[in-house]
């Protein structure tokens, strides 16, 4: 099998899951879980080989290839793992679904371009397969809740991939390749070309990833999206971003073209601006999702501050950083995939994502509870998850190169997300089970599969973090990085090393202690959620009781809410608007005069700059 | 081979037929319009001298690679325009026989003055069809600026014979470059203004909003996707080959081909009714396309030029045809109406990413190339095109969304809240949509089977010693 | 230098569809435009003391250019079709308005 013809066959396929998902809802459905496992093994095969070429077709004078690489096929697979999770759901939404055809087809569209993305070879393939995946998963989020927010997505996504675009022809128009290896040694004798071209390209990775300024889409686009594509979006799609930026700053390699530039802290100052602007979003990813009531949206959130770190990492370049960066790519597709994935299980089983309309459902759905709880720990970096291996190697990387304003947003993120991440656990899992939800069950066996298995590797990877660096190791040396350093469970950075299976060890001895602790005390005795003191009022509208209602209120008080960023984008939005409004008003008026005056201003002015030819 | 001549005249016989024999004119006009639409493609290449006089002394036809293109593209898309309003033929037959008639010829003729004939037979029978629309005063401004603007360009043309003595274009493209200065920035403005009416470039188009906002089933598609792409065409001919402005002059031009671009896109973006939208879009377009020509990007710009007209017959058949049968055409209404007629859907959703150039369709292909022979010239360019390809890439994705899926802000997608609207007399409509849908796609994944001849069309564009040494040969 | 007159006629025309309101009157504003313009043509083919260009009666002298008088003859049809279906505009205007003055014209484009 090669990459050529299994692109080819995922896209006939899509169009055979159309047809057949018009015939049968859940066959269709069925049909995507078991290709995006089909994809997943046949990427698979694919792990050992490097420069192997696949040319897909000639498009018009170009010619479109594909070229295996190691940074690609990890990116690949923590892909197609995310979408072959995530199919797993897409059955059970079929008959909510206002277009199930469309969406099973778009949903295998844009797994096949994502593969795309990763296995190019020249930019301009690189560049298709990301629009190809921008549009198909911009026409998934309408059928969710919301008419708007995909135009939100397109526009920003497009201020990336244009930006990218652009690059991409200046490039060829001062290289005369699209060729990543190619211009890669072309630029190498070109720094000030590649400054520009750096700050261009990597404009896709940022909106892609969700970096602030551009991460408004994040929360707008996964809070509304289908429950069974936000998962999606957000453990799988973000990271093709975070592909690009690597393309852009390691893959042709920053840190050796620029070398001659001013250098803060280690790192060229065009990264360290990009690391800036990743320390900011997790500052700004981490206060925003701690206010959230919209379970959604506050794991969107959460995403723009892991984005953050991502960006971080992978900006660092160096041994360490960069492995944590890549590492907490695949982290954090699981983490957010099961956080997203519990959620829409809860969504499917009470039709909201509400923090305040749930509650107690540890009862009723204790294996998504665990998942999710899983999930959090890995997210807020806490051993023994995979979550804490990457963090700790961002942090050390930041700390063996000094910089502690960014290392400052780090901690700060890493310790605003236990606040973040705890309210959606209590609120939904833990205290009272809302009246609606008393015959509430745990979802289907299918739907519980992705569940475990995420819960499975964030586990896995938590004690033996080492089977991931040690492939993140060979991309270092592939891209002319120095590999990360490991020995068997034991990893070494500068300023000490780590051995994960002793702090596992450690932890599950607390655990075990915890939990013998919790079952020889004596329990607490459970309160009806109606069953409150109300001075002889009754009660209608248990939501408003709820606890999770302004659960950080005294913290949330202390900053603001206004979203500025999305308040400049709408302020940008409507100039626009208007100055269209004005061009009708001026050019296309009602009185022919106007127009007559227009024309003889255009003589006039040609005539008074004439006599200059 | 067929005679380009009979392009002209059997339309021309035919229209005159068809006011004696009224019951015949629906055969007729049909008949016609598929003879073109066949005989484009087996259409002899060559000088065609008319009346027996050599050119420069005769008016002569030129039937290069350029204009076999573009015969072959716009006898398929009047096929195409009939075939989606054939419901609003009504007593506009023989109009449309001498439009067909009118619009060949103009694309055909080897002579500028004869180009001034056609372009006012085209124009005068845009005005009558216009009228249909019963939009009195918006025809009125049309009539106006067609003939300020024809009249313009006459005058430009004229004042080229009194230097050069000639109207043939094989002959004037010959001696320009000696013309002197002031005589050079007189003709070519004025016939830059003059056929800026027609190609809608942003100072002389006032008249696009009243007709293109207002157009039926039959005039939408006509004005937006046959006239346009005539004009265009005219304007790549003339300022691509014939009186080729000198470095200094073309800034101008170029600058006014992109204000249109992106002063047209935003005040689509600020555009609530799918029609006005559209036209905004078109004249989006034009301004592009002829910003291409006149950057010399000939291949990009007739890709783009025959991307947007297949497009555009998509969209504005199913625009105009939605305001037929409802009355109404604000896009907000509208939402959930693709689920009603899924191929229609599927035909407009891929002429529109088609239109903003995503890849898989074939705009793309368009895309990079103009973005190539953009950055040939400068940095500059590129960027603001690909501006105006976001704005317009947001408001036709914000409208497709909506097509798409019915439903409340703030509530799943259901088809509950869809729109009340309907598509009558829409099956002709679908099959087009489907067929040009598939058309680009594929196009899109292997352009080669398209493009092959474009690219011939635009060497001969940029091949202008050809050119004179067909028609001015035999001398 | 005639010429200039004759520009100058077409500039009044074009004056007149600046500044008039009533559709009759830019209607023959474009009238003139249209006559200065062919004025113009004829005189691009003028030659001083020349004949008309009618052979009859044997080949002597100089004859005035006689394509220009051609070519204004077919513009001078074309603006008289212009002319009429403008005035059919005009006559429709005033049924569905009652006016003719373009500020009183209500209804259309009224965005």
């Amino acid at each position: 099998m090669t990459i050529n013809s299994l692109i080819a066959q995922g896209m006939i396929s899509s169009l055979l899951v159309y047809l057949l998902t018009k015939l049968n809802k859940k066959l269709g459905a069925f049909l995507t879980v078991l290709f995006s496992g089909y994809l997943l093994f046949v990427i698979f095969g694919f792990q050992n080989s490097a420069g192997e070429v696949f040319s897909l077709i000639h498009f018009g004078e170009f010619e479109l290839t594909f070229m295996t690489s190691h940074y690609a096929w990890y990116f690949a697979i923590v892909l197609t793992l995310t979408y072959f999770l995530v199919s797993f759901f897409n059955p059970y939404w079929m008959k909510k679904m206002v277009n199930p055809a469309a969406y099973n087809m778009l949903f295998m569209v844009s797994m096949v371009g994502t593969v795309g993305v990763f296995y190019a070879k020249d930019f301009l393939t690189l560049f298709i397969f990301y629009e190809i995946v921008v549009w198909s998963s911009l026409f998934i989020i309408p059928m969710g809740k919301s008419r708007k927010t995909p135009v939100i997505y397109y526009t920003i996504s497009s201020i990336g991939s244009f930006a990218m675009l652009y690059a991409i022809f200046y490039l060829y128009h001062s290289v005369g390749s699209f060729d990543i290896q190619a211009v890669s040694e072309a630029m190498s004798q070109a720094p000030n070309t590649y400054r520009f071209v750096f700050f261009t390209m990597i404009v896709a990775g940022l909106t892609k990833l969700g970096i602030f300024p551009f991460h408004t889409w994040l929360p707008a686009a996964h809070g509304s999206a289908p429950h069974t594509f936000s998962p999606v979006l957000s453990g799988g799609l973000v990271k093709v971003g975070g592909f690009i930026a690597l393309i852009t700053a390691t893959v042709i390699p920053s840190f050796k073209i620029l070398a001659g530039d001013l250098q803060l802290m280690g790192v060229p100052f065009e990264n360290y601006l990009i690391m800036l602007l990743g320390a900011v979003s997790i500052v700004v990813g981490t206060l925003m999702a701690i206010k959230q009531e919209d379970a959604k949206k506050l794991i969107a959130y959460s995403t723009v501050s892991n984005s953050g770190y991502i960006i971080i990492g992978l900006m660092l370049n160096d041994q360490v950083g960069f492995a944590g960066g890549m590492m907490h790519v695949f982290n954090h597709a699981m983490a957010s995939g099961a956080m997203f994935l519990s959620f829409a299980a809860i969504a499917y089983r009470t039709g909201t994502t509400k923090m305040s309309e749930l509650g107690g459902l540890i009862k009723r759905m204790p294996l998504t509870f665990a998942a999710y709880l899983i999930a959090i720990i890995s997210l807020a970096g806490i051993p023994p998850m995979s979550g804490f291996a990457s963090k700790w190697l961002i942090f050390q990387g930041l700390a063996s190169n000094g910089m502690m304003f960014i290392a400052l947003a780090a901690f700060f993120g890493s310790i605003g997300s236990f606040l973040y991440v705890f309210r959606p656990l209590s609120a939904a899992f833990l205290g009272q089970l809302s009246p609606k939800h008393k015959d509430v069950k745990e979802v289907p066996w299918m739907m519980q599969i992705p569940l475990i298995i995420m819960s499975f590797l964030t586990i896995f990877y938590g004690i033996f973090p080492g089977r991931i660096l040690a492939y993140i190791s060979k991309i270092q040396e592939s891209v002319g990085l120095k590999g990360v350093e490991i020995e068997g469970t034991k990893i070494i950075a500068a300023t000490g090393m780590w051995d994960s299976l002793v702090i596992t060890l450690v932890f599950g001895g607390g655990f075990m202690l915890a939990a013998i602790l919790f079952f020889i005390s004596p329990k607490a005795k459970p309160v009806d959620q109606m069953n409150t003191y109300t001075s002889g009022e009754f009660i209608y509208d248990p939501d408003h009781y709820h606890y999770a209602k302004n659960y950080y209120a005294t913290f949330e008080n202390n900053y603001g809410n206004k979203k500025r960023v999305e308040l400049f984008f709408d302020a940008v939005a409507l100039r626009v608007k208007e100055f269209g409004e004005m061009v009708k008003t001026m050019f296309f008026a009602k009185s022919v005069s106007f127009s007559i005056f227009w024309i003889m201003l255009f003589f006039t002015l040609v005539y008074f700059w004439g006599d200059k030819v | 081979m067929i005679n380009p001549v009979l392009l002209i005249a059997i339309p021309l016989l035919a229209a005159f037929i068809s006011v004696f024999i009224q019951k015949l004119s629906w055969v007729l006009l049909f008949g016609v319009s598929i003879f073109t639409a066949i005989s484009g493609f087996f259409l002899q290449k060559g000088m065609f001298m008319i009346g027996g006089w050599k050119p420069p002394f005769g008016i002569n036809l030129m039937i290069d690679d350029y204009s076999f293109i573009i015969i072959i593209v716009i006898n398929l898309l009047f096929f195409l325009t009939l075939l989606s309003g054939m419901w609003e033929l009504k007593k506009n037959k023989t109009i449309l026989m001498v439009i067909l008639a009118g619009i060949n010829g103009l694309v055909m003729t080897g002579d500028l003055f004869n180009l001034f004939v056609f372009l006012e037979i085209i124009t005068i029978s845009g005005y009558i069809l216009a009228a249909s629309s019963d939009k009195y005063y918006s025809v009125f401004k049309y009539l106006v600026l067609g003939t300020l603007g024809s009249s313009l360009y006459l005058f430009g043309i004229m004042v080229l014979y009194g230097t050069l003595g000639t109207l043939n274009m094989a002959d004037i493209s010959q001696q320009f470059p000696n013309v002197s200065g002031s005589v050079k920035i007189i003709s070519l403005t004025f016939v830059f203004a003059g056929l800026g009416v027609e190609a809608k470039l942003l100072p002389f188009n006032a008249w696009v909003k009243g007709i293109y906002g207002n157009t039926t089933p039959l005039t939408g598609p006509l004005f937006s996707t046959v006239f346009a792409t005539g004009a265009i065409a005219v304007f790549g001919r003339i300022f691509g080959q014939i009186l080729v402005p000198d470095s200094t002059l073309i800034f101008a031009f170029i600058a006014l081909g992109l204000i249109t671009f992106i002063f047209a896109e935003t005040s689509a973006m600020a555009s609530k009714k799918l029609r006005e939208l559209l036209t905004f879009s078109s004249i989006g377009q034009a301004g592009l396309i002829i910003t291409m020509f006149m950057i010399g990007g000939f291949y990009a710009a007739l890709i783009q030029l025959i991307n947007n007209a297949f497009a555009k017959t998509i969209l504005f058949s199913y625009a105009t045809k939605a305001y037929k049968s409802n009355g109404d055409d604000t896009i907000n209404n509208m939402s959930g109406l693709f689920r009603k007629n899924v191929m229609m859907g599927f035909g407009f959703t891929v002429a529109t990413l088609s239109l903003i150039g995503l890849p898989l369709f074939f705009g793309f292909y368009a895309k990079i190339n103009m973005l190539q022979s953009a950055f040939a010239l400068n940095m500059w360019i590129p960027a603001l095109i690909i501006l105006g390809s976001i704005i317009e890439g947001i408001y036709y994705i914000r409208l497709l969304v909506k097509l798409w899926n019915p439903g409340e802000e703030g509530q799943e997608s259901s088809e509950l809240a869809q729109s009340q609207f309907v598509i009558k007399n829409g099956f002709s409509l679908s099959l087009i949509a489907v067929l040009i849908g598939i058309i680009f796609v594929v196009s899109g994944i292997i352009p080669d089977f398209l493009t092959e001849n474009i690219a011939k069309a635009a060497d001969s564009l940029s091949d202008a010693a050809t050119y004179l040494s067909t028609v001015l040969g035999g001398i | 230098m005639s010429q200039y007159l004759y520009i100058a006629l077409m500039f009044v025309g074009i004056y007149g569809l600046l500044s008039q309101k009533n559709i009759l009157k830019m209607i023959i504003s474009l009238n003139i435009m249209e006559l200065g313009l062919n004025l113009f043509i004829i005189s691009t083919g003028y030659i001083k003391e020349a004949k008309a260009p009618i052979i009859l009666f044997g080949n002597e002298g100089n004859y005035v250019d006689p394509l220009p008088q051609a070519i204004v003859l077919t513009a001078i049809v074309i603006g008289l079709g212009v002319t009429a279906v403008a005035l059919m505009l005009a006559r429709n205007i005033y049924k569905t308005y009652g006016t003719y003055e373009i500020d009183e014209i209500r209804g259309e484009n009224d965005d």
